[in-house]
């Protein structure tokens, strides 16, 4: 329970710090907001009357902490450009995104977990150096063109999947679903490598252990000693490397959601950024944070579940 | 050492990705149940989908200020006036009209029996309350509409506009966003959130706006021009235009709105679709500050403009997809003429005899700022090579879009490239980007004679006459060369073949109430 309190108190000045990056990064970006918004059709008077509604003419600290007053009570602001309040839009937003990062990670850890598991054990040998060059394409090759093969293949070739027309889950759950898989599958391959060749040799660090040994010994079979005493030593260096694939996906997904046309959390934050809706953008990027927060957490706890020594303090 | 606990954790794991894989593999066999069917319209409904490159932010065209606001706008309400896809100006909400000798009192005669999307008329007074709106502070369209002096309504079907001084552009800016006529009562009722509750005269009404993924209208069963045959219409956000193409080609959209360059035999190969690639009314060049040197130079400007193939800069960026120019005014506009808008092909002789007048025989060089995206990095890169055989060293500097326009504003740069959407009346392409101290004006262009032509050119009712005046125009801008124009920009559509009644209208926006789908 300590060990919970303890990272959770942790987390203030992390959200505190990431707050005020947030807040001074946008103010940073070359180009004044009101500028941009208005573009070229921007009149002096339009342009002074935009920086008055926003804020704009006030000095930084004074807009910070008015800025995070308010968040502090749960209002994340107004959109610039949309006219809706922020949390709406990420609401909106997010529902998509989590789905589309659970996809694509139990995509990655079906295609992983065998992979890595027989690179490992069967090291040297055909089944080794195929998944072994498997991932590596699999890490080279660009995610959007292999988003764009999928595509091609699956809808535009064979008509067996949509390519877009994503709904949310509670409205047409076969309709969701069925717009999920491609860009899953998409994403999910590419994760699939790094997942894969992190496990093959975390495996392969464990399998030449003494206690593996005593275990053989012990006329325990191979099938046995690999997936009841091997795979879980070999697990936390895949869990932290999970907890920093979901905490990335959360927010990084903006090709995958562009080219299958996904109102995702990660275009929302890109859109944002391009329309200078600098106070979507300060929200989306806390509540981001917060994700990664939330992930890692997670993570330490799954440590300790995994490894009891972590809880106690003891262990790596 | 090893928990049961563990034991099951993993083995769920692993199971539940198992089950994951094998429902998966059940949605991709479910082969026979084709991909369009997963769209949401229930089946017996006739539904377009467009695909749109962005989301359009704001349904009010009083505070609209994105390109693809409009397209969605041109759906829901009707506007004043009209374009026809020969680029002429006609008469929309307005039956006929009239303009006073001295160019300052248009007299509206509105068409009647039109009722909005919520029930309430359309009538004199809703174009007044709509004038008003327009010209208040929180209005984007205040320097469109800004020469209106007052509105009068002497009866219900009649609207008196009086001009505080002639302006013959004004019936093409009532073709836009200025022309748009909203429901008063709706934008009472709704205030500043109007823009999420819009409602027009036009063919379709508003459902719902899925802010970044879709918009949603249907149809207006009571629309006064001819019988809508759609259901819905619904535009759909692909920010990724070739992702948007493999759309149009499974069918999951009907209408595209860009088709990338490399994509458009892809398109024209595929027997089902249609590419429909126009000259649009807007263009892209160089500003050249007149007053930074090497720029104050007036032969230096002119040996950058008469060494840029434009041509040529067309054939490498867009495959010929785009349209040489030398002019603002595009092949559709009233204005065009070939003998202005036709650069001469760059020759040597007299760059160099240029360079030599400008006090430069060895040739100089110049910063030319650009855009980070990569269409504007590779036309950086072209205009570079193509000066360079001239001893004309270009040096790019990538700038940030906000900082771009900051520069422009502040005549922070030597060259500068940023081009103009394009409107489909000459003037507004052109006055506020070369008359003396207009806000478009970046390269401090002054030339009190062109000043003078400008100003008769607005002025002026007579077509013919304005034409003559904008030709004379770009004349003397040809002389000063402080704005290089480079190409007009294309639109590049893609249509299904299942589409009929489309018609591309060159203002580029894409026309819904007479289409159909098959």
């Amino acid at each position: 329970m300590m060990f919970i309190v303890k990272r959770l108190l942790l987390t203030i000045p992390i959200l505190i710090l990431v707050s005020i990056m947030t807040f001074s990064l946008i103010h940073m970006i070359p180009g004044d907001p009101a500028r941009v918004i208005l573009g070229q059709e921007a009149t002096p008077e339009a342009y002074q009357a935009l920086r008055t509604e926003l804020g704009l003419d006030k000095p930084i600290v004074e807009q910070y902490f008015s800025w995070m007053g308010k968040v502090l009570s749960g209002d994340l602001g107004m959109s610039i450009t949309d006219h809706v309040p922020v949390i709406d839009l990420i609401s909106q937003r997010l529902p998509a995104t989590i789905e589309l990062t659970i996809g694509t990670f139990v995509f990655a850890l079906v295609i992983a977990l065998p992979a890595g598991i027989l690179a490992a054990v069967r090291r040297n040998t055909w089944v080794d150096y195929t998944s072994s060059f498997a991932a590596l394409g699999g890490m080279s090759i660009p995610n959007f063109w292999l988003a764009m093969m999928v595509i091609i293949y699956f809808t535009v070739e064979n008509n067996w999947l949509p390519s877009s027309g994503y709904v949310p889950f509670s409205e047409d759950p076969k309709a969701n679903l069925m717009a999920m898989i491609l860009p899953c599958l998409a994403t999910g391959l590419r994760e699939s490598a790094v997942l894969m060749r992190m496990l093959r040799s975390s495996l392969l660090e464990v399998i030449n252990m003494d206690f593996v040994r005593t275990a053989k010994a012990k006329g325990l079979n191979e099938v046995k000693t690999v997936l009841g005493h091997v795979l879980r030593n070999a697990m936390i260096p895949v869990v932290t490397t999970s907890g920093l694939m979901i905490a990335g996906l959360l927010g990084g997904l903006v090709i995958t959601e562009s080219i299958f046309s996904i109102p995702g959390f990660g275009r929302l934050i890109v859109e944002s950024v391009f329309k200078r809706d600098y106070v979507t953008v300060q929200g989306a990027i806390l509540v981001s944070a917060l994700l990664v927060v939330v992930v890692n957490l997670l993570v330490d706890l799954l440590y300790a579940v995994i490894d009891p020594r972590i809880k106690a303090g003891k262990g790596a | 050492m090893f928990s049961s606990k563990a034991h099951k954790l993993l083995a769920a794991l692993v199971l539940g990705s198992v089950v994951a894989l094998a429902g998966c593999g059940g949605g991709g066999q479910s082969a026979a149940d084709p991909a369009g069917n997963t769209q949401a319209a229930p089946a017996g409904k006739k539904v377009l989908n467009i695909g749109l490159k962005a989301d359009p932010p704001s349904m009010d065209p009083m505070v609209s200020t994105s390109l693809y606001d409009r397209q969605v706008q041109n759906s829901i309400y009707d506007k004043l006036f009209d374009i026809s896809p020969d680029g002429k100006i006609v008469p929309m909400l307005v039956n006929e009209y009239k303009v006073s000798e001295d160019g300052k009192i248009y007299t509206f005669t509105l068409k009647e029996g039109i009722k909005f999307q919520d029930g309430t008329d359309f009538n004199a007074e809703a174009v007044k309350f709509n004038f008003e709106r327009s010209l208040g502070e929180k209005s984007k369209r205040r320097g469109e509409l800004k020469l209106i002096e007052k509105v009068e309504t002497p009866d219900a079907k009649t609207v008196v506009v009086t001009l505080k001084s002639a302006f013959a552009p004004f019936i093409s800016v009532l073709t836009d966003r200025a022309g748009m006529m909203v429901s008063p009562e709706a934008a009472k009722k709704y205030g500043d959130d109007y823009l999420n509750h819009p409602v027009g005269t036009g063919p379709f009404a508003y459902v719902e706006h899925v802010k970044g993924d879709h918009i949603t209208l249907k149809k207006n069963p009571n629309y006064w021009n001819g019988e809508v045959k759609l259901d819905e219409v619904t535009y759909k956000v692909f920010t990724n235009t070739s992702a948007a193409v493999q759309n149009l080609r499974s069918g999951m959209v009907d209408i595209i709105d860009e088709i990338p360059v490399k994509e458009i035999p892809t398109v024209q190969k595929d027997e089902k679709l249609t590419a429909i690639t126009e000259a649009n009314m807007g263009y892209q060049g160089i500003y050249l500050n007149n007053t930074k040197e090497p720029f104050t130079n007036q032969y230096l400007r002119q040996a950058v403009d008469r060494a840029i193939d434009r041509e040529a800069v067309v054939k490498v960026l867009f495959d010929g997809y785009g349209s040489p120019a030398w002019s603002p005014f595009a092949p559709g506009s009233m204005a065009y003429s070939e003998a202005i808008d036709k650069a001469p092909k760059p020759d040597p002789a007299v760059i160099k005899d240029l360079l030599a007048k400008g006090g430069k025989p060895g040739g100089f060089s110049f910063k030319l700022q650009i855009s980070t995206t990569p269409a504007n990095e590779q036309f950086g890169a072209v205009i570079q090579n193509m000066l360079k055989q001239y001893n004309i060293n270009v040096e790019l500097e990538k700038v940030e879009y906000g900082t771009m326009l900051e520069n422009g504003d502040s005549g922070n740069f030597e060259a500068l490239q940023l081009g103009w959407s394009g409107r489909v009346d000459p003037d507004p392409n052109f006055y506020d980007f070369v008359v003396t101290d207009m806000p478009n004006n970046n390269a401090n262009i002054s030339v009190p004679e062109l000043d003078e032509v400008m100003n008769q050119a607005r002025t002026e009712q007579d077509e013919a006459k304005r034409k003559e005046l904008y030709t004379k125009a770009m004349e003397i801008l040809h002389e000063n060369a402080g704005y290089s124009y480079i190409y007009h920009n294309y639109d590049k559509f893609g249509v299904s073949k299942k589409v009929t009644g489309f018609t591309y209208v060159p203002d580029g926006i894409i026309r819904v109430a007479k289409v159909d789908k098959q």
